[in-house]
């Protein structure tokens, strides 16, 4: 057997053009495969980070019936001290942050809108979302008793930075309160909804509107990967009982219903890049192998058994390929070097280009990506070999010669 | 998705900004506190005030001037807005207990709404729909809805507020003719909210009848100088030791045929208000 | 000319096996860029189709400002003319006048405010799938007054079943109060929580007569035969239309989050058929690039016989244009009625009751779906076209550049 594969290596060498078509082959199907594959989980990755990055979250904490209905009644005391003492203790948590979650009133001199009310702690809250990344007027918190708002509610209020706003609403006793505040910062997200709805301050000020106290709404958790989350949603679950501990999917069930129903039609275009893949592979090798039929009938005149004769060209196609595979990864490897940056998918679409970071798709591959094209590729050469090696070697000697 | 839509009333907190300002106008007057205002005097008609006069002390007299700890009212109240063929008009009753921010609010006409009735027991506002037989309790973030369709909110009808902490007072002058009330001497003030005072409003100038305190006119700015509203007080009658305007106009300035005016038809202060008044049971009796 | 058009026509018949190769390389070019086009034009058609008839529709005609304020006050009409024009347009499967509105629904102490939408209940059904969506009770129906139906945790909230009757108390129109009991007829189950603890629904007849609002309305839904008509049928009806009174937006106007998904997604799409043009590209160079190699010999032994390099060129490089048109028509063959194969008989999807549950939950049936849009076909075989004149290319310039004396060696 050893002598097959050397002689194998040797055929490999000796014809460099033939293995270099067969390899280019291999490794651009290869790479395609990959890129695609890559691409594709960098834009649901992307789609998924958008809405964990509003103000979403991988998990939130809540008081329970907080999911049925939101009311400002529903909190966890003592600044959700048990409950972050139950995050310090799980290792896939990377950030949190503390909010106080409630509706209220926006009134500008010229006009008074319903909004989501978030108090958030400017620092913690930085690494949680993206608002603080997505102010295009003004600054983040930069100043005291100052509110962050959307784009679109700005338009609907008709303020700027710097005007007056008064907020109004219902505490926790029943009563309505109001104050003032100055308009800090002005932020535009990839959600339209969050822009046209949700004001942002923090939460000492929230916390004396709504008559809260030392109590907050919830704690928002981003956890290392998002693999990770159903883990640690059992472990916080466990050890905090009386919580509603719940996954972005389930906030938003309809958004995770998407994604799935996307992620399931990707399997189809897999299957048709795998398909384009292991055609172009197979196409070469049929031919490369075809075009020694005469080559081979040589060999079994002068004697060399059959079964050795297909083992060697089985044996060369899938070093061959071996050789296209390596070379496919070093290419998938160094396409995804030069889009570590990420595709900026407004360079071509205008109506995004005011989107900013949402709209920049990193590749991902993970480890299992590899391993599915690598046997599709690995099967299909030992297919496409195997066949003309078997055929070819049952022809006459003296008919294979003459093949043309 | 009706997401989209459903966004902008996170619980429909909606107020259109005509209502808005008609129902901040109207807090004043629904609530029975209130402090005088008026009209836009060019400063160049001020004249200087007597010596000793206080811009603060001129605005708590304002102030003063409508409330008592017990207070009841009846009145009509007339919405134009140019979505209305004719002028919509409310009759209504009230009874307010200040000490204990109990009241009582009950609408006469028209009759589709005679009956309706709404009972502010702190914290809680309960409405009885009479035609229905219903109560309901108005949930937390219903309390800014407009009021019986006027400009006046839920919340106007149960707050109590005080101009007085929420602002700085100067004295700006004496007017010997206003505008409102030509035949009624009134000291000009300008009130400037605090810094931090939940009012959005970047000044507002208030008439203030000089012997007895009365509001006449008031006018609001935005921070940018701009006069958005403006509130005239009319038909000032003596009741007891007061003099209570009974017509209040409320016009937005930047739209276009709204306003909203209330006429008192009588008022008592420091009335004998009997305690089961403020009772759910009294809330569902209707008196049709 | 001719001469070597019969030649390489001769050629491409004499080696089949070759030739097959050659071809089938393109055959599964085109079927391939066909395919994943159809099935991501479908598999977004879809999710547009779906959430527009959880909305406003594909094309949505309101009054002026609707989008930005969308209270009461910003309201259209839908007279007689326009709805029979709307009803022949024949780019228009359904159309569906609404109320949109605010309001408070409660029931004893519970007190909630909701979104109340008045509906024709005929006309609705043509347009969104809100009907189909009642876990249990029924929809509203033509002639049955003071009927409301609620989301699934808007019931649970009030502790109201099907036959109960709530109180709904809102400002009408004309600024007076409004109130009146409604009967719970039935209960709807939404995917998206606030709608499910935020939606009632009552006839259109019952909302304009509740919220005092004439004949006026807050908005048409329409739903387009032809999703990506959606654009060009807002245009042609918002330029009929007097913009003072009414406009016409496409649901990208009144989804922008969606839109911009789908934009983001279409770039992705486009990004990765891009790659299947490079890998099917150099399926179809390296098969002809193979296919000539082999034929060495033949090369070495006509230059050997005076066939000057250049006609060499023309004859290998007419051959594979030869192959790939052959290619393109097989391909298309065999991918057009595939693609309307799967367009009339989608794709179940059966390999998870997790999946299963997805789909349920965006409403919509668990299966792949393709669609065929006309300039599909017509661009995927005109890249593989262009990709098979470039691959061509340098296969024939190589065969041109056989020596004679390669003959002798190789034999």
């Amino acid at each position: 057997m050893l002598s097959v594969i050397r002689l194998a290596w040797r055929n490999v060498g000796r014809n460099p053009r033939r293995t270099g078509v067969v390899v280019t082959a291999v490794a651009v199907g290869l790479a395609g495969t990959l890129l695609s594959m890559a691409i594709f989980s960098g834009m649901m990755f992307q789609m998924v980070d958008n809405a964990i990055k509003t103000d979403l979250g991988h998990l939130q904490i809540h008081a329970q019936g907080f999911n049925k209905d939101p009311e400002i009644g529903l909190f966890l005391e003592d600044k959700g001290a048990p409950e972050i003492e139950a995050i310090q203790a799980e290792a896939g948590i990377q950030n949190w942050a503390p909010r106080i979650r409630g509706e209220g009133l926006v009134t500008s001199p010229s006009s008074s809108v319903g909004v989501r009310v978030i108090g958030v702690d400017p620092d913690a809250e930085a690494q949680v979302s993206m608002v603080s990344g997505s102010i295009v007027q003004g600054g983040y918190f930069d100043q005291k008793r100052r509110l962050v708002l959307g784009e679109g509610l700005a338009r609907r209020l008709g303020t700027e930075v710097g005007d007056k706003i008064v907020l109004s609403v219902q505490d926790l006793e029943g009563d309505m309160n109001g104050t003032a505040l100055r308009v800090g910062g002005i932020f535009r997200t990839p959600s339209a909804e969050l822009d046209r709805s949700t004001v942002f301050l923090e939460l000492a000020p929230a916390a004396d509107l709504f008559g809260m106290g030392d109590s907050i709404s919830e704690i928002v958790i981003v956890g290392h990967s998002r693999d990770a989350v159903l883990e640690t949603q059992a472990r916080l679950s466990a050890a905090l009982p009386d919580r509603e501990i719940e996954r972005w999917d389930e906030l938003q069930p309809l958004l995770a219903s998407i994604l799935s129903v996307m992620d399931q039609m990707a399997s189809g275009l897999y299957l048709i890049i795998f398909v384009a893949m292991s055609f172009g592979i197979a196409n070469v090798l049929l031919m490369a192998i075809y075009e020694r039929i005469r080559e081979i009938g040589i060999l079994l005149a002068v004697g060399l058994s059959r079964g050795r004769l297909v083992a060697m060209v089985i044996c060369e196609s899938i070093l061959v390929t071996l050789l296209g595979l390596v070379a496919g990864f070093t290419l998938a490897l160094l396409a995804l070097f030069a889009l570590s940056d990420g595709i900026d998918m407004s360079l071509w679409a205008e109506s995004l280009a005011s989107f900013g970071m949402g709209t920049r798709i990193f590749p991902v591959l993970t480890p299992a990506d590899f391993t599915i094209p690598t046997t599709v590729a690995l099967l299909t050469a030992l297919i496409a070999s195997a066949w003309p090696a078997l055929r070819a070697v049952r022809l006459r000697p003296a008919e294979a010669v003459r093949h043309d | 998705m009706l997401r989209e839509r459903f966004s902008r009333l996170p619980n429909g907190l909606e107020g259109s900004e005509r209502n808005r300002r008609i129902l901040q106008a109207l807090t004043i007057l629904v609530a029975l506190f209130i402090s005088g205002l008026a009209l836009d005097g060019s400063a160049a008609d001020l004249q200087p005030p007597p010596p000793g006069s206080d811009a603060k002390e001129i605005a708590r007299r304002a102030e003063d001037s409508l409330r008592s700890a017990r207070t009841t009212l009846d009145a009509s109240m007339t919405v134009v807005s140019p979505r209305l063929s004719a002028p919509r008009v409310v009759r209504f009753q009230s009874w307010e207990e200040r000490d204990t921010k109990r009241s009582m609010v009950r609408i006469l006409s028209p009759a589709k709404d005679a009956g309706t009735g709404f009972l502010k027991l702190h914290p809680n506002l309960w409405m009885f729909v009479p035609r229905v037989e219903r109560t309901i309790r108005i949930p937390p973030s219903m309390m800014l809805q407009s009021w019986m369709g006027s400009d006046m909110t839920n919340d106007d009808l149960v707050k109590e507020s005080s101009t007085l902490d929420d602002y700085s007072h100067t004295l700006l002058g004496l007017d010997p003719s206003p505008e409102s009330n030509p035949e009624l001497p009134a000291y000009v003030v300008e009130y400037i909210p605090n810094e931090d005072a939940p009012v959005v409003w970047g000044k507002i100038v208030a008439w203030i009848e000089q012997e007895h305190g009365t509001p006449l006119q008031q006018d609001f700015y935005d921070e940018d100088g701009s006069l958005l509203r403006r509130m005239q007080f009319s038909d000032v009658r003596a009741v007891g030791e007061r003099r209570v305007p009974y017509r209040w106009a409320m016009t937005p300035l930047d739209k276009e045929g709204h306003s909203t005016t209330i006429e008192i038809e009588s008022i008592v202060f420091d009335a004998e208000i009997d305690p089961s008044i403020f009772t759910k049971r009294n809330l569902r009796k209707a008196r049709r | 000319m001719s001469l070597e058009w019969r030649l390489a026509w001769r050629n491409v018949w004499r080696n089949p096996r070759r030739t097959g190769l050659t071809v089938s390389a393109t055959v599964f070019a085109v079927a391939l860029l066909v395919l994943m086009s159809a099935l991501s034009t479908g598999m977004w058609e879809k999710i547009i189709d779906d959430s527009v008839s959880m909305g406003s529709g594909h094309v949505t005609l309101t009054g002026p400002n609707y989008l930005e304020e969308r209270t009461l006050e910003q309201y259209t009409y839908l007279d007689a003319p326009l709805a029979t024009r709307l009803g022949e347009n024949p780019a228009i499967a359904g159309y569906a006048p609404r109320v949109n509105a605010f309001g408070l629904l409660s029931d004893a102490d519970v007190t909630r405010g909701v979104m109340v939408i008045g509906v024709d209940p005929e006309l609705e059904k043509s347009v969104s799938s809100l009907p189909d969506r009642i876990k249990s009770g029924r929809f509203l129906e033509k002639g049955k007054n003071r009927e409301v139906v609620l989301g699934g945790r808007l019931a649970e909230i009030l502790g109201v079943k099907i036959g109960d009757q709530v109180l709904l108390y809102s400002v009408a129109y004309s600024l007076e109060s409004a109130y009146d009991l409604f009967s719970v007829a039935g209960i709807m189950h939404l995917p998206d929580p606030a709608l499910d603890r935020g939606l009632a629904l009552i006839s259109l007849a019952d909302a304009q007569a509740f919220f005092v609002y004439g004949n006026r309305i807050s908005e048409v839904a329409i739903r387009v035969r032809e999703a990506d008509h959606s654009a060009s049928l807002a245009e042609q009806l918002g330029s009929s239309l007097d913009p003072e009174k009414i406009e016409a937006h496409p649901w990208p106007e009144v989804m922008p989050d969606l839109a911009q998904t789908v934009v983001i997604d279409k770039l992705g799409m486009y990004l990765m058929l891009a790659i299947l043009v490079i890998v099917v590209a150099f399926g179809i160079f390296n098969t002809i690039l193979m296919a000539v190699l082999e034929r060495k010999r033949e090369f070495g032994v006509v230059l050997a016989l005076g066939l000057r390099p250049r006609a060499i060129f023309r004859i290998v490089y007419l051959e594979s244009i030869l192959l790939a048109g052959v290619g393109l028509t097989l391909g298309l063959l065999v991918a057009i009625p595939l693609v309307l194969y799967l367009q009339a008989n989608p794709i179940p999807i059966t390999n998870s009751e997790e999946m299963a549950a997805a789909f349920e939950m965006v409403g919509t049936d668990p299966v792949i779906y393709a669609k065929l849009i006309a300039n599909n076909p017509i661009l995927s075989a005109l890249t593989i076209l262009l990709v098979a004149l470039l691959a061509a290319l340098y296969p024939a310039i190589r065969a041109s550049q056989g020596k004679p004396v390669d003959v002798l060696r190789s034999l």
